[in-house]
């Protein structure tokens, strides 16, 4: 069989768009071709690169679970070239997919055991597809805590979802805002998310932790995991190094020798350490 | 050692300069930049007519202006950039100190720019006899014979920038060409895009180029992209009058308003 | 391997049996200039013989500066797709370098190994190599010094080697017979001999096997700054280099009708690491250049078992800065 062409895009149906946050959008996205729909599978982790024909293409993680079938979602915030003009399109509009692409958190190794998750602002998009997927088969898992924060009451995304997470008993959710990012009916923590993190740490035992975020976050927020009893090779991040071509020639991407479209997004801290810091 | 090396020594050893920009002997017959943080290593450093290289655009780099006090080696073309550099406020922040040799072969070190613009006033130099001889073929064709002849020339570049890269009045943090909202300039290289990314950096360079003519040595094929900005310089010293690099404290000529100014739109 | 004989006098009748297959032929052509450059060319009589290296690698022939991924149009119903593949023609590249050859089997595993590019493979499978050994070379040249020669096969299709009145041919492969092939009664037998004695000479500047140990701990060497310094950020030494393979996708047109493009891109722009959010990882040219060396020496080995550069030198003889990667990678290896 001859390869497949990996720089053809899917075309994809604008099914839904929700308002996140300032400049945040979620789109929800189906498939205009039946067979693509059929023959597509994903896990959590992956990512993929929306395109708008005629603009380019921006990478971003897929947000949707793959326990929800028939459709993709993915937010983002409308920055760039890009970006700016997928905010511009319009409800049925077709833009381009490629992917999924990476690798995948290793979920069915967390069977049973507590699951912690540290992110903020536009980097929880990544780690909502991990939650549902959790969610969706609750029973398989431990305690489940998430630590998610934002600069402020308005950047905030998926605002119904945090609302319905907080209010289930098997989720511990611990929502903040950065110091002068509160609002005055705000009864949520103030504070950076690395902060929150270090005065309420969760429990090592039996546990791991998915930190996603800016570099910042990440580059702050594992260690001190580490140093509250979590191993290394427990603690998974997922890196969002500029890329281009998803399948690992376009060099952009790189962390020393390590390709972050196809060796990665997700790393465990363990590995992250033995890379250089080019994240 | 030489008197240039010893007086490099010298500016180091009473802590005029830390750093040191100058040229050193390569492979391949070149001279290539040296960059020098002690007097024990002023060895290296060498003024042959091999030392084309404009230095004066280090000083823009950030690892560079970390040093404080650096000394510069400059032929008339640094010079001259350096002093249309001072009249565009862009090396204030530095403090250098300017060596250059002269045709007698005298190390000369200049500890302000007052003395660098009077050095390139009284040494000012004319454009190469090549030069010349190019500009005189492309003013005698008909504009489509000229466009034909930048058309071709423009098929072959890159978009590599190195002209860009090595240019010391292409300073901006961020360039037109990497502007994608809108985007002015095509990323691919093609003909038009190509021509339409060199038109650009010539009208962002009218009047402020110093005709140091690196940006056509150094282009990896060959395009000899520096006769833009100099025909233009050589059209705005006819029609405003001024020489670029000349003075420190001229501005440039499409940034300058003078009320004997032949436009009627600024009035 | 099969070795041949061409008098020298019969190459340009060799070469316009080339010309007449119908195929593209590539070749060095001299500029006013004075430099050379891989161009299409029709008669022998354009070729240039008498110089040390190209400008720029033959590497376009299947990673051109600019590629049409594929073409798009908006119609009533959705939106066309085309690929361009269909539209690669059979290419011959005469007269290229022992060391470009090797670049070839470097870039092949690069592209073809893990996720094949479709782009590349079509491209590379229509693409006939005909290399020429190197009978002189200059300081920038250290071919000798990663692993190959001035008449090194490797990669190639066919290798000329010139010794005297006689032209010694090596068929390395199908595609090299197949070249011959067409002016098969100008090629007698011939057997095989040192081709030593015709080839340049040149110096190694250090040994493979001690940098390729020591560049396992440079990362953090202190030379980098130092060896950097020098370097602009442009993009010179990629497009330049045989074995450098980055590169940008790009949409040009209307959100109605265009093209996505592929073009060279470089490890050495300042935005080439920049994200969407202001944050470069990359921060400034040490670590850019470092990635650039480090690529060549450690990154490809550790990934396809390959040293990625080949030693052609045009990335020293293009810099505008002259930086010189052996003298570099001696400096933080020290
Ligand atoms: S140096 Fe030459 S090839 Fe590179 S961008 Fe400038 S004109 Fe084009
Ligand atoms: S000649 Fe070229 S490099 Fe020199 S100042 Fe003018 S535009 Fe810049
Ligand atoms: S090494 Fe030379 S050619 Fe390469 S980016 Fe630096 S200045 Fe440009
Ligand atoms: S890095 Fe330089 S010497 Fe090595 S293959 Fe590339 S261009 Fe040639
Ligand atoms: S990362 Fe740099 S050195 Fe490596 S292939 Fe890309 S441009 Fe070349």
């Amino acid at each position: 069989m001859e390869p497949k062409n990996q720089y053809i895009p899917y075309k994809m149906r604008i099914a839904s768009i929700t308002e996140e946050a300032p400049l945040v959008q979620t789109y929800r996205l189906e498939f205009v071709d039946e067979k693509d729909a059929e023959q597509f599978t994903f896990r959590a982790g992956q990512f993929a690169e929306y395109g708008v024909f005629g603009e380019g293409e921006s990478t971003f993680c897929i947000a949707s679970s793959p326990t929800r079938e028939g459709y993709l979602e993915c937010t983002f915030r409308s920055t760039g070239r890009v970006t700016k003009a997928l905010a511009n399109c319009e409800l049925n509009d077709i833009i381009g997919l490629r992917g999924p692409f990476g690798n995948t958190f290793p979920i069915e190794e967390w069977y049973g055991k507590n699951i912690v998750f540290v992110t903020g602002g536009i980097a929880l998009p990544p780690l909502r597809c991990v939650i549902w997927n959790l969610l969706d088969q609750r029973e398989k898992f431990g305690d489940i805590t998430i630590y998610y924060g934002a600069r402020s009451v308005n950047d905030l995304v998926y605002k119904e979802e945090l609302e319905e997470w907080s209010s289930r008993s098997d989720v511990k959710l611990y929502v903040t805002v950065d110091p002068g990012g509160e609002t005055p009916e705000w009864k949520g923590l103030v504070g950076f998310v690395p902060t929150v993190l270090e005065q309420n740490p969760p429990k090592s035992d039996n546990a791991v932790a998915i930190v996603a975020g800016p570099p910042i976050l990440i580059k702050m927020g594992m260690p001190i995991l580490s140093k509250n009893g979590f191993d290394n090779a427990n603690i998974y991040t997922t890196l969002e190094n500029r890329m281009k071509c998803g399948v690992g020639k376009c060099g952009h991407c790189t962390v020393g020798k390590t390709y972050v479209c196809k060796d990665g997004p997700v790393f465990t801290y363990e590995e992250v350490l033995k890379m250089p810091a080019e994240y | 050692m030489t008197p240039l090396q010893n007086k490099v020594a010298e500016l180091f050893e009473n802590g005029t300069i830390s750093l040191m920009i100058g040229y050193k002997n390569a492979i391949n017959k070149l001279a290539v930049p040296c960059f020098i943080d002690h007097a024990t290593q002023v060895e290296q450093l060498i003024y042959t007519p091999e030392c084309k290289g404009n230095l004066s655009v280090y000083l823009h780099k950030a690892e560079i202006k970390q040093a404080k006090k650096i000394g510069i080696l400059a032929n008339i073309a640094t010079l001259r950039s350096l002093v249309q550099l001072t009249s565009e406020n862009q090396l204030s922040d530095i403090e250098k100190t300017v060596i250059t040799i002269n045709a007698q072969n005298e190390v000369l070190v200049f500890d302000n720019m007052e003395k660098v613009e009077e050095y390139v006033q009284a040494n000012f130099p004319e454009y190469t006899e090549e030069d010349k001889k190019l500009l005189e073929q492309l003013n005698s064709m008909t504009r489509a014979e000229r466009w034909q002849y930048w058309s071709e020339q423009f098929a072959a570049c890159v978009k590599c920038y190195a002209c860009r890269a090595v240019c010391p009045m292409c300073y901006c943090s961020s360039c037109t060409v990497e502007c994608n909202q809108p985007q002015w300039i095509k990323v691919s290289s093609e003909t038009t895009g190509n021509l339409e990314w060199h038109t650009m950096r010539a009208m962002h360079l009218a009047g402020r180029c110093i005709n140091c003519g690196e940006c056509g040595r150094i282009c990896p094929v060959g395009i000899p992209v520096h006769l833009l900005t100099a025909q233009m310089n050589l059209d705005i010293e006819k029609e405003f009058g001024s020489k670029t690099g000349f003075s420190c404290n001229s501005g440039y000529a499409l940034n300058t308003f003078k009320p004997e100014d032949k436009e009627q739109f600024i009035k | 391997m099969e070795i041949k004989n061409i008098k020298l006098s019969q190459l340009p009748a060799f070469f316009d049996q080339l010309i007449k297959s119908g195929k593209v032929v590539i070749a060095p052509v001299m500029k006013k200039s004075g430099k050379v450059f891989f161009e299409r060319v029709q008669s022998y009589s354009q070729v240039a013989t008498d110089y040390i290296q190209t400008g720029f690698s033959a590497k376009s022939v299947v990673f051109p500066k600019v590629e049409v991924l594929f073409s798009f149009n908006k119609t009533d119903d959705g939106i066309d797709i085309k690929d361009s593949i269909t539209d690669i023609p059979e290419t011959i590249v005469w007269g290229l370098r022992p060391c470009d050859g090797s670049a070839f089997n470097y870039m092949t595993e690069f592209f073809l190994k893990e996720n094949p590019d479709v782009y590349y493979a079509a491209r590379k499978a229509k693409t006939t190599l005909i290399a020429i050994s190197c009978a002189k070379a200059d300081d920038a040249c250290f071919c000798t010094s990663v692993g190959l020669t001035p008449g090194s096969t490797e990669g190639s299709d066919l290798l000329l080697t010139t010794m005297g009145e006689d032209v010694y041919v090596e068929v390395i492969t199908e595609k090299g017979k197949a070249a011959i092939d067409l002016s098969a009664s100008l090629f007698s037998v011939n057997e095989e001999r040192s081709k030593e004695k015709y080839l340049a000479k040149i110096d190694t500047k250090f040994s493979l096997t001690e940098i390729k140990e020591r560049i396992k701990t440079a990362y953090d060497s202190a030379e980098w700054k130092n060896e950097s310094m020098g370097c602009f950020g442009c993009g010179a030494c990629a497009f330049s280099c045989p074995t450098c393979t980055c590169f940008d996708i790009q949409d040009e047109g209307t959100q109605n009708k265009g093209q996505r493009l592929r073009c060279w891109d470089a490890c050495g722009f300042g935005q080439f690491t920049k994200h969407a959010s202001g944050h470069n990882p990359k921060t400034n040219q040490t670590q850019r250049r470092r990635q650039r060396l480090m690529h060549k020496f450690q990154y490809s080995v550790e990934n396809l078992g390959i040293v990625s550069c080949v030693g052609c030198g045009r990335c020293i003889r293009v810099c505008p800065a002259h930086l010189n990667i052996f003298e570099n990678i001696l400096s933080v290896t020290q």
